[in-house]
């Protein structure tokens, strides 16, 4: 596969700015771990009940693993309902617990408490990582959709951050614990996905300087939404040469030369992300205009795969 | 609906799914406006290289600075600047601290630390918060808010009292410092008992933290009444007429359905909706291109050694261009239906973003016409 850096770990982070196709990338990445046997589970953040639309399949239940295909499962993580089994595994006291959970004032507290939200999500998605039945891990990949940039990154601090401010006691033992595995290297990669444009490689750009200071494992580099190039430096002298006043032929050439420009501009883009974080990004290609669904998926799935070039003869990353 | 029936307005607030181009989008909006002779702030949170540039501002700062935006032949003004939510958030702890010691006192505070630097959360509310002083300063007749990206696009509208709850915190408040009281009878019921409370929370957060959490909460006494009608003022100046929001999409799937479920939201909760903008809207070509054979001859006679197979894909492309324009024509009119036939205002797909004023031109040029 293209990137063992991130095909070799169990826990894999999805980031990048909004509307790079995030979920995409995370859907397209368990039905490439899924086919290739693994048990699969990605988990999706903060509401946004993505994986049922790509998967054609009913609204993924809250904290309950749901199947989308052979061997991919989905899961959204429910905040609250998270927070109360948290404090219940703390609070060993019931009628408290159940005190706090009808309070409206302690939801108001819990929801804008800085990291609470945060580390009740990650301690979610750490659960799935180290879970484990008759010896052996119940998931083999465990895929996070994280919301955009920003918050994703603050998804992933959030343990540290906690660990450090509570300084000791379970909250911050279980911090400190959950910190260990995000920041492990042999068991977590950080995907850190673009777009070929300016301000999603931009983010990109800073995202991966960010983690990479903060210690978080970049195991990798995604662009999505290449468009395959159809047009090559020789045909555009030839569009350039090309003597005519008839506007339907104008038309073609122009539409053309559009096509190649704009290749350049995306393929600038590449370099960019490659050089501004010196990694080799695994390209995914635009599929066009068109809704996607499992098929797509599956053609996604061969380009993180790093089959893409059979099928896709036009990419050449 | 147009962009004149924003002129009249005091705050206009561009929100949308993240990456349909709405700091860009705002920026266009601003100029717009500016161009028929209003005075504009518009306040863009984490605007691309060019975009600053294309504002005159290499490094746009928390403060406004005037755009050049050459001559208008109006008293037209742009000025731009650029969300700090900590910076925002320290001066608001300014502002409303009982005294200097007090705001040093928060400022210190660990909690507030994480708090304030924490993405989430506090650009929201810093968002609203800079409006509130915009909305202060004479300079400016209107105000354009981008919104920041947020796990959903509405998140911003909820932020203040979010916040303002969690500094309140009457229920942590009662626990941490007991002998108050709220008058709540499940709270007076623990009251008896809140010291072991106590003590159980310190079981499991740490004595450390307990400790931050309560001198934070109590570093904040007396500045609630400050925070809450700020939010409230904001609250009120976003419901009221003199208020729009512009949900702005792209053509792709996801944008435009969460551009329907921010129109449903915003309609629900009594929000007053400006025009729907769609962006980077590819035109359909009006030219018939030309047949196979006067293209391939074409090619030839400019010299294309394979002309028939760069006939060939130039044909792909054209179709593929279409398929395009088209798709994003659906999405227009699927948009317009959704939204009770309001057409969305359409701004074309400009391959380069824009890189100075100029290029900001195109985008105000489409919202207008």
């Amino acid at each position: 596969m293209t990137s063992p850096a991130l095909f070799d770990r169990r826990l894999i982070f999805v980031l990048g700015k909004g509307g790079v196709g995030k979920s995409v990338v995370s859907a397209a990445l368990g039905t490439a771990w899924a086919r290739a046997g693994q048990r699969v589970v990605i988990a999706e953040v903060a509401n946004q009940h993505r994986l049922s639309d790509l998967f054609a399949t009913r609204k993924v239940p809250r904290n309950t693993p749901t199947e989308l295909a052979t061997r991919l499962y989905g899961y959204s993580v429910d905040v609250d309902k998270a927070t109360e089994e948290y404090l219940a595994s703390h609070i060993r006291m019931r009628p408290l617990v159940d005190l706090l959970v009808r309070s409206r004032a302690f939801h108001n507290f819990a929801a804008a408490a800085p990291g609470l939200p945060e580390l009740v999500t990650l301690g979610k998605v750490w659960e799935l990582a180290v879970a484990i039945e008759d010896g052996r891990p119940v998931w083999d990949k465990v895929i996070v959709d994280c919301p955009a940039t920003g918050h994703g990154i603050a998804l992933l601090e959030t343990a540290g951050n906690v660990s450090e401010l509570a300084a000791q006691g379970p909250v911050r033992d279980q911090a400190h614990r959950i910190e260990e595995v995000v920041k492990h290297p042999g068991a977590t990669g950080i995907a850190v996905v673009a777009r070929p444009e300016e301000l999603p490689v931009s983010e990109a750009i800073e995202a991966v300087a960010t983690l990479r200071e903060g210690g978080y494992p970049v195991a990798a580099t995604i662009m999505n939404g290449m468009t395959p190039r159809r047009f090559w430096a020789e045909d555009a002298s030839v569009l350039g040469r090309v003597e005519s006043d008839d506007p339907a032929i104008e038309v073609a050439v122009r539409a053309a030369l559009r096509a190649d420009h704009h290749a350049r501009i995306e393929h600038e883009h590449l370099r960019e992300l490659t050089v501004g974080t010196y990694t080799s990004p695994i390209v995914v290609p635009d599929l066009g205009p068109i809704v996607i669904g499992q098929t797509e998926l599956s053609i996604l799935a061969d380009a993180l795969d790093g089959t893409a070039r059979a099928a896709h003869p036009a990419v050449r990353p | 609906m147009s962009i004149a029936s924003l002129q009249d307005r005091r705050v206009i607030v561009c929100c949308g799914s993240g990456g349909v181009g709405k700091t860009t989008i705002s920026a266009g909006i601003a100029l717009a406006l500016a161009n028929n002779g209003a005075r504009v702030a518009v306040v863009t949170i984490d605007p691309a290289r060019r975009l600053a540039s294309a504002l005159g501002l290499e490094a746009l700062g928390d403060e406004p600075r005037q755009v050049d935006i050459g001559p208008t032949g109006t008293s037209g003004e742009l000025w731009a600047l650029q969300l700090d939510a900590k910076a925002t958030f320290d001066r608001l702890v300014r502002r409303h601290a009982p005294s200097p010691e007090a705001a040093e006192r928060i400022l210190d505070n660990r909690i507030y630390a994480h708090l304030s630097g924490a993405v989430a959360g506090s650009q929201e509310y810093m968002a609203v918060e800079r409006l509130n002083e915009l909305t202060d300063d004479p300079r400016f007749e209107i105000i354009v808010l981008d919104t920041p990206p947020a796990q959903n696009a509405l998140d911003f509208l909820d932020a203040p009292s979010r916040i303002t709850h969690f500094i309140e915190g009457k229920s942590l408040r009662m626990l941490l410092s007991p002998g108050a009281s709220d008058g709540h009878v499940g709270w007076k019921f623990l009251h008896a008992g809140s010291s072991t409370i106590f003590s159980i929370l310190e079981r499991v957060t740490g004595a450390q933290l307990l400790r931050d959490l309560s001198e934070f909460l109590g570093a904040f006494d007396g500045m609630y009444s400050g925070f809450s009608e700020r939010a409230e003022r904001v609250r009120a100046l976003l419901h009221s007429p003199r208020a729009a929001f512009v949900v702005v999409s792209s053509a792709d799937d996801e944008p435009v359905r969460e551009a329907v479920m921010l129109v449903e939201r915003l309609t629900e909760d009594r929000y007053p909706l400006g025009p729907a903008v769609m962006n980077r809207i590819r035109p359909r070509n009006e030219i018939e291109p030309a047949a196979r054979g006067v293209l391939t001859e074409a090619y030839a006679a400019a010299g294309a050694i394979h002309p028939e197979d760069l006939v060939e894909r130039t044909l792909a492309q054209l179709a593929e261009d279409d398929a395009r324009a088209r798709r994003d024509h659906d999405a227009c009119s699927r948009l317009a239906r959704l939204l009770g036939d309001r057409v969305p205002l359409q701004v074309p797909d400009f391959t380069d973003e824009p890189v100075e004023i100029a290029g900001l031109e195109h985008v105000a040029d489409a919202l207008a016409t």
